[in-house]
């Protein structure tokens, strides 16, 4: 587990520092928080998936005992739009509900019962409007039904802006690439290859339910607990929504939060919050609005249906010479981060291969149904799956083996990508390599009977993460030698409380007991960009590392005065100051401190030793006709990964009998939560988006919103521990903190095709949409049988 | 309401409820051991999974009045002072968790199932806890963890 190592705490498998809460029951999370005199919220939901709301009587609800607020979508409530990048949604929806389960009115009671029976009580009359779904029919410059008429008009962010389709009237955002002609490239391949792939729409299933808690103190001021992922954009959001000064908002994610994986919009908070502020006078009581499972599985967001066109040409050799790809994200009713999932989608193809000519039409559509976005890989699962099912078809096209094609095409350090960007930190190769060794790739597996067919395949995959980016810390040095982070950065599960711990020790030399990591909390922790894009170990990292070298320079320049010694020849280790090389010209951490009269201690000046720091990478924005950039993303995160499957031809039946995974992250900080990270990329949502995840729906509504019928992988699902092996590869990066990148988002991004490819190679049927089911598999058999008969 | 009594790790508790609350709901909500977490309400997800006179029970879909008289263990409960369960340990060492949420109920269903089976395999093991879900695992560390713990 250990990897080759010159540290003492980087590189080593530390217990997770939050790990003895976790397994005694004694972590706190969101849904666990009780307030005094707290309230209960429940929300009223559209039956419709896209309907003119005409009239909204409460009345029944608010004579309800025990109701205290009741509230709709209405200028005093709602006043304002928000949105990541679009601000298309309020916090209920006004004028029209866009979906089935659009928020159209909230209660607040003294119990959730209550809460749940006045909504009930609630009468809404709708007019009923044409609804879409299909994407293509959403794409298309005459759609059944436009979402947004005054889409144009509506407030969108600078920094990333959308770009909306002046023909196209659900288009929330368009990404183009334009890399040299790839149409005169086509003139000149041997073999041109075009497909069509889908992905299903899935869900994130994050264990806890999304949960927000809101109250207001005496000053009008409103401070919310929620689950988000980021606490800044929770934070705006919410000042957004309701015209509030930022600084009147306080934003606090607890300790511990249950997953997360892209899908933490802040939708509870939001109406907790609205909950709190319409009730009139003081004291108002808090609110605590917690999502039902279905709620979650029905109404927050979800991996939006994706439609992946692909188009190669190539040389006998098999050298790639153009490829050509148009996506579209299948949205949702508002576009929330998926408006940048549609455009970050292109950055994996982007970088796969070294095509001389690359030509990439990425669009984002609204439908009616709920918000699809953030998902773990950011839409590059997508367009990675319709990539190596293609590149598989490619191979065998060309009579090349599928292994061969790609180590032949990968990108490597200083090619070009499809930005013209010049690659940095590439382990595409060393990834194939590990992938390949692992799953013994050309090596056949006895089938065990005839009725069941075996087969491998490959894929490989990367995963950027993004610029324009920025954390933010503080580092602070305690009278005692404890080193305290204050960071933004949510511990969703991934262990960043344990890494970040792990660094600090490195800087200061001190175990990690010796270091605690703050929840966030806006008022104490200052800005990080979001615990997303698989960014925190490289920006906090390295906003880290700079507030470490910031807090032990004012460390030493106080000790230097008390030791007699100019600041330059100090160093610390065990919350001791020495001079290096004469360790008995020390003094511990604590002698800085003088312990004051009525209590407390004090420093002779300076308040405290707190280092701050910012890291901000802005990157450089791809120009907007051809995506030409020569920093279009902080770093990429390369894997390849490779499965064995065994197909059952009477039931359809497929098992997944052996998964292997090989991952570049850089440098593991803490080699066992990158196997974390590998093991629920790869098992849970990998083989579970490939096989058997699905949000089914019927005119917008979802048919399976329980875990009886939504099906995640369970113990049964996954390879047996000795078939699943996972590999961590450490191609550094130069600006990474002691080399490192990130993990987490990568580590999906290659599952379902190199499932798909294997199911290829046993049965010789190639699929072009996932989860792909036993029906699905017997049908095709049944096809196929008959065409040999045929 | 309807008077219950029972021992809750190890501790007897008398109370007063409404015959409709479940186990979860009492002891999440009326004694406040909130260690064990509600995560669909169907008895589906094993997040709420405490142990009832040693079995492995799914406390959401069973009410508290039919644990009368019956001793219950919830997370809370199981290690022995400082010294943890070595369950809870091989949880630790493994990493066999990440956010959390999942892992009270898959703890106490991991320890019903030792205390029952001698020398399991890891066929053994997935199916006792096949019916505990977690996202963020993909189950490799629990079943290794699982696996790990000395059986005395």
């Amino acid at each position: 587990m250990e990897t080759n190592n010159e540290y003492k705490y980087i590189g080593t498998s530390e217990r997770n520092v939050n790990g003895v809460e976790k397994v005694t029951g004694a972590a706190q999370y969101c849904s666990d928080m009780e307030l005094s005199r707290m309230l209960y919220g429940k929300v009223k939901r559209s039956p419709y998936p896209h309907a003119r709301i005409i009239s909204i009587d409460t009345s029944k609800a608010k004579e309800l005992p025990g109701v205290k607020v009741v509230i709709v979508g209405d200028e005093e409530t709602c006043p304002s739009r928000f949105g990541a990048g679009v601000a298309d949604e309020y916090v209920l929806a006004r004028g029209k509900a866009l979906y089935v389960g659009d928020a159209v009115a909230a209660v607040a009671a003294e119990t959730e019962e209550i809460a749940q029976e006045a909504v009930d009580l609630i009468e809404v009359e709708y007019e009923e409007l044409t609804p879409v779904f299909d994407g293509d029919e959403a794409f298309s410059r005459n759609p059944p039904a436009i979402l947004h008429e005054e889409l144009k008009s509506y407030k969108t962010i600078r920094s990333v802006p959308p770009r909306f389709d002046e023909n196209r009237p659900n288009v929330f955002n368009y990404f183009r690439i334009r890399r040299d002609n790839t149409e005169e490239a086509f003139k000149n391949a041997d073999i041109v290859l075009e497909n069509r792939f889908e992905v299903a729409m899935i869900h994130h299933v994050q264990m806890e339910p999304h949960c927000g808690i809101a109250k207001v103190d005496g000053t009008g001021r409103l401070t919310v607990w929620g689950t988000t992922s980021k606490p800044y954009g929770m934070h705006r959001d919410i000042s957004e929504s309701r015209g509030m000064e930022p600084s009147s908002v306080r934003v606090i994610i607890p300790t511990h939060v249950g997953g997360s994986f892209g899908g933490r919009e802040p939708k509870a908070e939001q109406i907790a919050s609205s909950l709190v502020l319409a009730q009139k006078g003081y004291p108002k009581r808090p609110v605590k609005m917690r999502f039902t499972r279905e709620e979650q599985l029905t109404t927050t967001t979800t991996r939006a249906r994706y439609i992946v066109e692909i188009k190669t040409g190539a040389k006998k050799d098999g050298t790639l010479v153009a490829t050509k790809m148009k996506t579209i994200l299948v949205g949702g009713a508002y576009a929330g981060t998926g408006y940048l999932t549609a455009r970050n989608g292109s950055f994996g193809p982007a970088a796969n291969y070294k095509t001389p000519t690359f030509s990439m039409d990425a669009y984002g559509v609204y439908t009616n149904q709920r918000m699809a976005g953030a998902f773990r890989g950011f839409g590059n699962a997508e367009t990675l799956w319709g990539m190596e099912s293609h590149m598989d078809m490619l191979a065998e096209e060309l009579n090349i083996d599928p292994l061969k094609l790609r180590l032949m095409n990968c990108t490597d350090e200083g090619d070009l990508n499809a930005f013209q960007e010049k690659m940095h930190s590439v382990g595409a190769k060393e990834c194939l390599h590990a992938a390949a060794r692992d799953i013994e790739w050309g090596k056949k597996t006895e089938q065990k009977a005839p009725h069941l067919k075996l087969g491998k395949g490959i894929a490989l995959g990367n995963k950027y993460s993004i610029v324009p980016t920025a954390s933010a810390c503080f580092v602070k040095v305690h009278p005692d030698g404890l080193v305290e982070l204050r960071t933004s950065t949510v511990e969703l599960g991934q262990g960043s409380n344990t890494i970040f711990s792990q660094m600090i020790s490195e800087e200061f030399k001190v175990p990690v007991s010796k270091v605690r990591v703050l929840n966030p909390d806006t008022d104490i922790t200052p800005f990080d960009l979001g615990t997303a894009s698989s960014r925190s170990t490289f920006n906090m990292g390295n906003a880290i590392r700079k507030a470490c070298a910031d807090a032990k320079k004012q460390l030493f320049d106080l000790a230097a005065k008390e030791l007699g010694v100019t600041e330059d020849v100090l160093e610390t280790a065990e919350s001791r100051v020495f001079v290096k090389g004469s360790p008995e010209k020390s003094m511990h951490v604590s002698e800085l401190f003088i312990p004051m009269v009525i209590g407390g201690y004090t420093l002779k000046e300076g308040a405290e030793i707190i280092g701050k720091a910012t890291y901000y990478l802005p990157g450089v924005m791809p120009d907007p006709e051809t995506g030409a950039s020569e920093r279009p993303a902080s770093f990429y995160m390369f894997v390849a990964q490779a499965a064995e499957v065994e197909v059952d031809i009477e039931t359809g039946k497929i098992r997944v009998t052996k998964m292997v995974t090989a991952n570049d992250c850089g440098k593991a900080i803490n080699p066992m939560m990158v196997e974390g990270q590998q093991d629920g990329g790869v098992l849970s949502m990998g083989i579970g988006s490939a096989l058997l995840e699905e949000v089914i729906t019927d005119n917008g509504v979802m048919l399976n919103p329980q875990f009886a019928d939504y099906k995640l992988p369970t113990t049964l699902d996954c390879p047996d521990c000795d078939n699943y092996k996972s590999a961590i590869i450490e191609t550094a990066h130069r600006e990474g903190p002691w080399g490192a990148k990130g993990v987490g988002e990568g580590t999906m991004v290659s599952s379902a095709p190199a499932i798909a490819n294997a199911i290829y190679d046993a049965i010789g049927i190639r699929f072009h949409d996932i989860p792909i089911t036993p029906e699905q598999v017997l049908t095709a058999l049944k096809e196929k049988n008959q065409e040999s008969l045929g | 309401m309807e008077n219950l009594s029972l021992i809750v790790n190890g501790e007897k508790i008398e109370a007063k409820i409404s015959p409709e609350t479940t186990l979860h709901t009492f002891l999440h909500d009326t004694l406040g051991l909130t260690g064990s977490k509600e995560g669909c309400g169907e008895g589906l997800c094993g997040c709420c999974t405490v142990r009832v006179d040693g079995k492995a029970v799914k406390s959401c879909i069973i009410l508290a009045l039919q644990v009368e008289g019956k001793s219950v263990q919830t997370i809370e409960g199981l290690a022995d002072g400082e010294t943890l369960d070595p369950v809870q340990e091989a949880f630790l060492d493994h990493g066999a968790f990440q956010c959390g949420y999942c892992t009270p109920g898959m703890i106490m269903a991991s320890k019903a199932f030792l205390d029952e089976a001698s020398k399991p395999s890891e066929k053994d093991v997935r199916h006792a806890l096949s019916g505990n879900l977690c996202r963020c695992t993909g189950y490799h560390k629990i079943i290794k963890a699982t696996l790990s713990v000395d059986q005395k």
